[in-house]
């Protein structure tokens, strides 16, 4: 019981410090690719402290309650992902519950976004839901793969599986399909360089974010680095087979991060429609082909 | 003797009720309040009293018997509360309206009428009230009379080819075996030939069909649940609808039987297959339908038929967690759907009727609790977890992945994310963005209206919360139609392949708010700001035009509007138009000149004597 409410206090920090970590790490990657010196690591630290010392404007309630249960969704859908062996609710639910859960933190934004009475925020959320419908389609068909090949719901009985044998990817040729479907969706799932017409800030002033300062923007960034992770860590989970410790896990998703980034890094950004035609196109096809293979085989 | 004395108070009321309203309004609201209230009273007596009772009538000498099972007082129950809930919310909403003793003795007769339906144990006496809820319903939905009259029409047009086929299937089994009580028929059918109990499944599907407005049958539910008042539209998509839904567990599970529908056709072409992907289908084009509707109540009907695809995907399926899954999302549907269309219904009432989505916004500021509501609704209908959706919509998933059914799954899955851009869209539309100036001084809704918002959004909670309340009860249903039993829980499901506990996701979810908001109190206090003190690029800020809303998912609409034709009522215009164009031809014939007439007949005498001498 002690172990399980320590886990569960130290899971989401552990969290918080490896998408803040990582939030560092690619600014300097993409810097560095662009020929330029870049901020230091830490920086996203250095802005949070800062931006919680700032003023700060509340255009009511549920501007205020939207974020904050955006959030608090975040951390609760962390507490379901197996950290290495680590997942302290993962008995309470499984993948649906995951795939539920991952719907409260764009939801709560957008509701506290939409009293903000900006029409920028509108934009950026109308973008965001419909960037959201366009990688749904594959990410379901995935995910629906994976739990038709492994027979069961839950995530932590899919890691236990693979821990006992191959990682899944190599494990089968539809889940090597889901796999790489799953890659090829991840920058748009957050929101990285060639699909962050949600955030854009030439165009609609940040989207979602135009009314929000201070510590509304501190809030964000937690929940962006929260996001980071539970993204990689659910690739990793599903299948790069999880992990047996800490450090592996942590290098697992580490990889992935960096080769996304090297990819990412040297896209324009996209206009919405041509995100949505990319996702239902190449993406959704394997993902399909991949679903399809495993209800034959 | 209690299901007659329930009936009696049903139909007796309704006609008190209309008498009182000649006397005084005052009275006559007085009445329908305390009888509804009854109703709820009298069948929550009946829990767990499972009876039948027998009523000799002279007449054809066929006998009418009234039944209570558990399926039965379940439905009763969600159709005595929706009705006493609809009927507080009415006293606001119809006040100082004309025709009101007419509207309240039809509201009633609507809920008597349903829960006759539900109590009947012939096939019958369902029929009759299958009749008086069919015919009550339409001068309810034509009420209003201008647009609500042709939407009227198209509903009673479909309503009686859904009578007729139910007659026909109803005739069909008197004919062959003498008796149309349903305890009766049970082991006759058990013996039939699979050839006739597909063609018998096949009409009371398109009976039923019809008014659970299943793919291809539904057209006539969004202009009848947009033309409605607003509290009819929440009996008539929380429940009205649903009756459908009894009747096609009626025919499935307590007629035919799980056995010998289960085993019905071949592979892909099973019976029970075919109507799993009717209900797919249903989920999915409906969902997407909705995202483009700029009329909140003919959003939210659009959804109404949608879900009504994961129901049939539910009890279609034939497994202990579908049926449950089904079973459980009928009601956990009337819960969210009724509380939306009641919102709509306070948001009509304070605009004076507005229900265009481009017109309204802010109104979150004036109406607080109607918002509140709304957004459990939603909330409910897309399925978060911690509302009652959530965990019906899990146990339908999980029965499908668990079958192997990944595709059918896929469309139930994929219509969430319509629900959501849909319902973000009314919420967006209404309460968020910039007020208009005209809604400046709007009042927030009377209390007769809050009440009832704020009972269903506990409900909604409630059952997201603590699940096994209403799964208890319903496990006992699936396993009276001889299915497995579950295990549940208070908190949820307990199985090898998941575990669904909702207590635990509320407790983390509660902390982590908390949490959340203390690190948020730590952050220096934000100032509040008026809606005008906003960022425009330094701009002055445009007031009454500041606030985006037409066409809120434009790109996405220009990319699939094309595809999201309801082909069908096309169809069935094009086919009312052929008829239409016969009957005028039929129609020149009776030119209504006498000379013409005199024509005719010398025609016929000539062709009669013609024949006689050749």
């Amino acid at each position: 019981m002690m172990i399980k409410i320590i886990e569960i206090i130290a899971l989401p920090l552990i969290a918080f410090i490896i998408g803040i970590f990582f939030m560092g790490l690619a600014r300097k990657i993409m810097a560095r690719i662009h020929w330029r010196y870049g901020p230091p690591i830490f920086q996203p630290i250095i802005d949070m402290i800062k931006l919680l010392n700032q003023k700060s404007v509340s255009h009511g309630f549920i501007f205020d309650f939207g974020i904050i249960f955006s959030l608090a969704g975040t951390i609760v859908l962390i507490l379901f992902i197996p950290f290495a062996k680590i997942s302290p609710l993962s008995n309470s639910g499984g993948l649906l519950v995951i795939l539920y859960l991952m719907l409260i933190a764009p939801l709560g934004l957008a509701i506290s976004g939409g009293e903000a009475a900006n029409p920028n925020t509108s934009i950026g959320i109308s973008r965001k839901f419909i960037l959201a419908l366009g990688y749904e389609v594959p990410f379901i068909l995935i995910i629906l793969a994976v739990m038709k090949s492994f027979h069961s719901i839950s995530l932590i009985h899919i890691v236990n599986t693979q821990q006992a044998g191959n990682w899944s990817i190599f494990s089968s040729v539809p889940l090597f399909l889901a796999g790489v479907a799953y890659f090829l969706i991840l920058p748009a799932m957050l929101g990285l360089r060639p699909f962050d017409m949600v955030t854009a800030p030439q165009e609609i002033s940040s989207g979602p974010k135009v009314e929000y300062g201070g510590k509304y923007l501190a809030l964000i960034s937690i929940e962006h680095a929260l996001t980071l992770y539970i993204s990689l860590a659910l690739f990793v989970d599903l299948f790069l087979g999880g992990a047996s410790n800490l450090i592996i896990f942590f290098i697992k998703i580490l990889v992935v991060f960096i080769i996304g980034i090297f990819i990412n890094a040297v896209f324009p950004r996209l206009r919405i429609e041509q995100a949505v035609k990319y996702l239902w196109g190449f993406p959704t096809l394997i993902a399909l082909v991949g679903l399809i293979l495993t209800t034959i085989i | 003797m209690t299901l007659q004395l329930i009936l009696l108070i049903g139909f007796g009321g309704a006609i008190v009720t209309y008498f009182a309203g000649k006397i005084s309004s005052k009275l006559r609201e007085i009445f329908a309040v305390i009888i509804s209230l009854l109703l709820v009273g009298m069948v929550i007596y009946t829990y767990g009293r499972y009876s039948q009772e027998i009523l000799k009538i002279g007449f054809l000498d066929f006998e009418i018997v009234f039944t209570l099972n558990r399926l039965s007082c379940l439905f009763a129950f969600a159709i005595t509360v929706i009705g006493a809930l609809s009927i507080i919310f009415s006293l606001s909403y119809i006040k100082g309206k004309e025709r009101s003793d007419f509207y309240y003795l039809m509201m009633l007769l609507v809920n008597a009428s349903m829960i006759g339906i539900v109590f009947s144990g012939d096939l019958i006496s369902f029929y009759i009230f299958w009749e008086i809820m069919s015919w009550s319903a339409f001068l309810l939905i034509s009420y209003t009379r201008g647009n609500a009259l042709p939407a009227g029409m198209k509903y009673i047009i479909m309503s009686i080819i859904g009578s007729a086929a139910y007659l026909l299937g109803i005739s069909l089994i008197y004919t062959n075996y003498g008796t149309l009580t349903i305890s009766e028929i049970v082991p006759f059918i058990a013996s039939a030939s699979p050839n006739y109990i597909l063609f018998l499944l096949i009409l009371f599907f398109i009976a039923f069909g019809i008014k659970n407005a299943v793919l291809p049958f539904h057209t006539w539910l969004p202009p009848a649940h947009s033309e409605a008042p607003s509290p009819f539209s929440a009996i008539l998509s929380g429940i009205l609808v649903r009756m459908g839904m009894y009747g096609f567990l009626l025919i499935l599970y307590i007629i035919v039987g799980l056995k010998n529908f289960i085993v019905l056709g071949k592979g892909i072409y099973s019976f029970h297959y075919i109507l799993a992907w009717i209900g797919a289908i249903n989920i999915v084009i409906p969902t997407f339908i909705a995202m483009l509707q700029n009329d909140s109540k003919r959003l939210l009907a659009w959804h109404g038929v949608g879900q009504g695809g994961y129901m049939v995907l539910g009890i279609a399926l034939g497994t202990n967690l579908g049926v449950a899954g089904g079973i459980f999302h009928i009601f956990n549907h009337t819960s969210y759907i009724a509380l939306l269309f009641l919102v709509v219904g306070a948001i009509e009432y304070r605009t004076n009727g507005v229900r265009n989505l481009n017109s309204l916004g802010g109104l979150i500021k004036k109406m607080p609790v109607t918002f509140i509501g709304a957004l459990i609704g939603s909330f409910g209908l897309i399925g978060i977890p911690l509302t009652n959706g959530f965990v019906s919509k899990w146990l339908i998933y999980k029965s499908l992945i668990l079958e192997g059914y990944p595709f059918l799954a896929f469309a139930a899955l994929i219509g969430t994310w319509g629900t959501i851009l849909s319902l973000y869209k009314f919420i967006h539309n209404i309460f968020l963005g910039q007020l208009p100036q005209k809604y400046e001084n709007i009042k927030k809704a009377p209390f007769s209206m809050q009440l009832p918002l704020i009972i269903l959004s506990t409900i909604i909670i409630l059952f997201g919360i603590l699940p096994g309340i209403p799964l208890k009860f319903i496990n006992n249903i699936g396993i009276s139609f001889g299915l497995k039993s579950l295990n549940v829980n208070i908190w949820g499901i307990t199985s090898e392949t998941g575990t669904l506990n909702t207590l635990n996701i509320f407790f983390a979810l509660l902390v982590a708010c908390i949490v959340v908001w203390l690190f948020f109190k730590i952050g220096k206090k934000s100032r509040k700001v008026s809606q005008e003190d906003n960022y425009a690029a330094g701009a002055h800020i445009p007031v009454e035009k500041y606030h985006y809303t037409v066409d809120f998912y434009a790109p996405l609409y220009k990319m699939i509007s094309k595809y999201l034709k309801d082909i069908v009522d096309i169809f069935y215009y094009w086919i009312a138009g052929i008829v239409e164009s016969l009957c005028n031809v039929v129609r020149k014939i009776y030119s209504g000149d006498i000379g013409t007439y005199v024509g005719y007949i010398l025609l016929f005498l000539a062709v009669l004597i013609y024949i006689y001498l050749g």
